[in-house]
């Protein structure tokens, strides 16, 4: 690597030393770089995946009592027939589902607000929300306990879907707002004058224009339901009505050796999340909490 | 009586951006359309503002009277007034807890950012398959915490798991990673640094996708070195989206529980507790509602100041 450095003391922009020179070798050095860099990333990448690599590994390996030999299936279709997987499954998506569709009913309207109003009481309450959404969810958790345990909210999945919307509607509104900052007045203008309402206008122009920041505002709810621990844990006291994350978690502290049974609803668990992120990646990367944050 | 008054904004608001514009619109219909605009921003708000009521101010409030009460999760108890926070504040176990959680916030901001903006300029550059990369890295982020601490408790929890027997193997002996309470602290850290790094990656590829890149060119034709180019290029440009992206990581960091509950349960002899942990434990298992509760409130009002300076520097450089 020296020797090929000192043959080109000039195609070593690493270096500093190309100060004011041509750089006549600099295709070639770029296309040395490039695959040093391919290496680097690879490497990376190898190391940073290890986790997800084994449990994708062992949830196909054949369990210690088992008689089957290569990758198997055996671990998926075993955790559906002997465990309640397939209830708790059910549970996550009916909750995730619900979450999704009302988190984006609420904040779609609200953001509609926060985007065009122009006063003290809107940017009021977009620094509400935007203060509520870093609470600790651990301060609502405890009084919510207490008023859903009379509600009968308790160990209930429409309980549980209330305090995710209540959670994300904190941020799905601020990206619903940041998203409909981008879409110019004058197509709202436009229909007014052709006598259309403001509603009419909202739903007709501005949400008929919204896809992507709905489907980034849709994801961030999904992926908040779909992964929630915490509430969980406070919330759902009887295996039927457990959703994944505890499923996963009551299956590991009991069958601790059993790895592969572990590992096989790990998978399912997160095979949702990262359909959904290979899927529709292009709309949350740009959508991002962070980016709307940053966009307001 | 907030809602009258959001009202009242809104309709004040509208009119200064009424259709047409001011001065162009008649002035009878922009009065009429204010006025329903108004009516519409109401409905359109209220959802809103009626879960935010219930989710979030209510518990607020009832977390404020049982933090000054001596009751439990089934009664409210007596009025002790402070007696819960200074009960909070002069016990060990919370100011361990809340030294954890600043040396976690701390390791979890920088280490993320630091990998993140390393991989975010590796990234930004021509690379085969960078796309790939680019998804492939978002995983440790988009996987749920059950399944990585999971897999993460696989290869470190035992001294017969696959991490442990490689150091082992390597003759570096079989460290005890989640019973030694300074490895356990460590392997904590390093877990949320690993989940937390994609997301600064996006962050801050985001930011370095709107620079454009004569500006380096012209620079490195003036002589400015990698580091000058990076230091005082790279850093300025995006200055502002880390700026943003360290303050929501400290509150993901300070508000997390998933992430340490997982892997060590706050353990062993809570060295790994942080204040969410402290709190979920006082009030869940050790039934001390009031106490708990302290614990959680003390935590609100940092992150309150937290977020509102946040939010003045958002405003302020949205302006700009």
């Amino acid at each position: 690597m020296s020797a090929v450095l000192h043959a080109h003391p000039e195609s070593g922009p690493a270096l500093g030393v190309d100060a004011g020179k041509p750089r006549k070798v600099l295709s070639e050095a770029g296309q040395r770089g490039r695959w040093w860099r391919f290496t680097a990333i690879l490497a990376i990448t190898a190391i940073v995946l290890v986790p997800i690599v084994v449990t994708v590994l062992l949830a196909f390996t054949p369990g210690p009592n088992s008689t089957a030999t290569g990758l198997t299936f055996e671990n998926i279709s075993n955790v559906f027939s002997k465990t309640l997987a397939a209830t708790w499954l059910k549970n996550s998506l009916i909750t995730t589902l619900a979450t999704v569709i009302i988190s984006v009913a609420v904040a779609a309207p609200a953001g509609y607000v926060l985007s065009r109003g122009r006063s003290k009481a809107v940017s009021g309450y977009s620094l509400l929300l935007f203060v509520m959404q870093s609470l600790p969810i651990i301060t609502s958790v405890v009084p919510l306990f207490i008023l859903f345990a009379g509600m009968g909210l308790v160990d209930n999945l429409m309980g549980l879907t209330i305090i995710y919307v209540g959670s994300t509607m904190t941020v799905a509104t601020w990206m619903m707002a940041a998203y409909f900052d981008s879409i110019p007045i004058s197509l709202e203008e436009a229909s007014w004058i052709d006598g259309c309402s403001v509603f009419g206008s909202f739903t007709k122009v501005v949400l008929r224009n919204s896809l992507p920041g709905i489907l980034s505002t849709a994801i961030f709810s999904f992926l908040l339901a779909w992964n929630d621990y915490l509430v969980a844990i406070v919330f759902l006291r009887s295996n039927e009505i457990f959703t994944l994350p505890m499923g996963v978690q009551s299956f590991f502290q009991q069958n601790a050796t059993d790895w592969t049974s572990v590992m096989a609803l790990a998978v399912i668990m997160m095979l949702p999340p990262v359909i959904v992120f290979a899927t529709l990646n292009r709309y949350f990367s740009v959508g991002g909490i962070g980016g709307s944050l940053a966009g307001r | 009586m907030a809602l009258t008054e959001t009202q009242s904004g809104l309709s004040r608001a509208r009119r200064g951006v009424a259709p047409g514009g001011p001065g162009t619109a008649p002035v009878k219909r922009r009065s009429k359309l204010s006025a329903q605009t108004s009516r519409t921003f109401f409905w359109l708000l209220l959802p809103s503002v009626v879960l935010l009521v219930l989710i979030h101010g209510y518990p607020l409030i009832h977390a404020a009277v049982q933090a000054t009460h001596d009751g439990n999760l089934l009664q409210t108890g007596n009025f002790v007034g402070g007696e819960n926070f200074s009960t909070v504040l002069t016990s060990p176990a919370f100011w361990k807890a809340a030294q954890f959680t600043l040396w976690f916030t701390i390791v979890g901001v920088f280490g993320s950012w630091l990998v993140g903006l390393g991989l975010a300029l590796l990234l930004r550059t021509k690379i085969p398959a960078g796309g790939t990369f680019k998804v492939l890295l978002l995983l440790p982020w988009v996987v749920p915490i059950v399944v990585s601490s999971t897999a993460w408790n696989w290869l470190v929890a035992t001294p017969d798991s696959l991490i442990p027997s490689l150091f082992r193997n390597l003759g570096l002996g079989t460290p005890l990673f989640l019973a030694d309470p300074t490895l356990a602290s460590i392997t904590v850290m390093v877990f949320k640094v690993w989940v937390s790094f994609p997301f600064m990656m996006m962050m801050i590829s985001a930011a370095l996708a709107s620079v454009d890149s004569t500006v380096y060119e012209a620079a490195s034709m003036d002589g400015a070195t990698r580091w000058q180019q990076f230091s005082q290029i790279t850093l300025p440009l995006i200055a502002r989206s880390t700026y943003i992206s360290w303050i929501l990581m400290t509150i993901f960091c300070v508000n997390d529980f998933p992430t340490i509950y997982l892997l060590t349960g706050g353990g062993p002899v809570s060295a790994t507790t942080s204040l969410v942990v402290l709190a979920y434990r006082t009030v869940f298992q050790d039934f001390a509602t009031g106490p708990g509760v302290a614990i959680a409130f003390l935590m609100t009002m940092t992150l309150v100041v937290i977020s509102v300076i946040l939010y003045r520097q958002i405003r302020k450089s949205s302006v700009e």
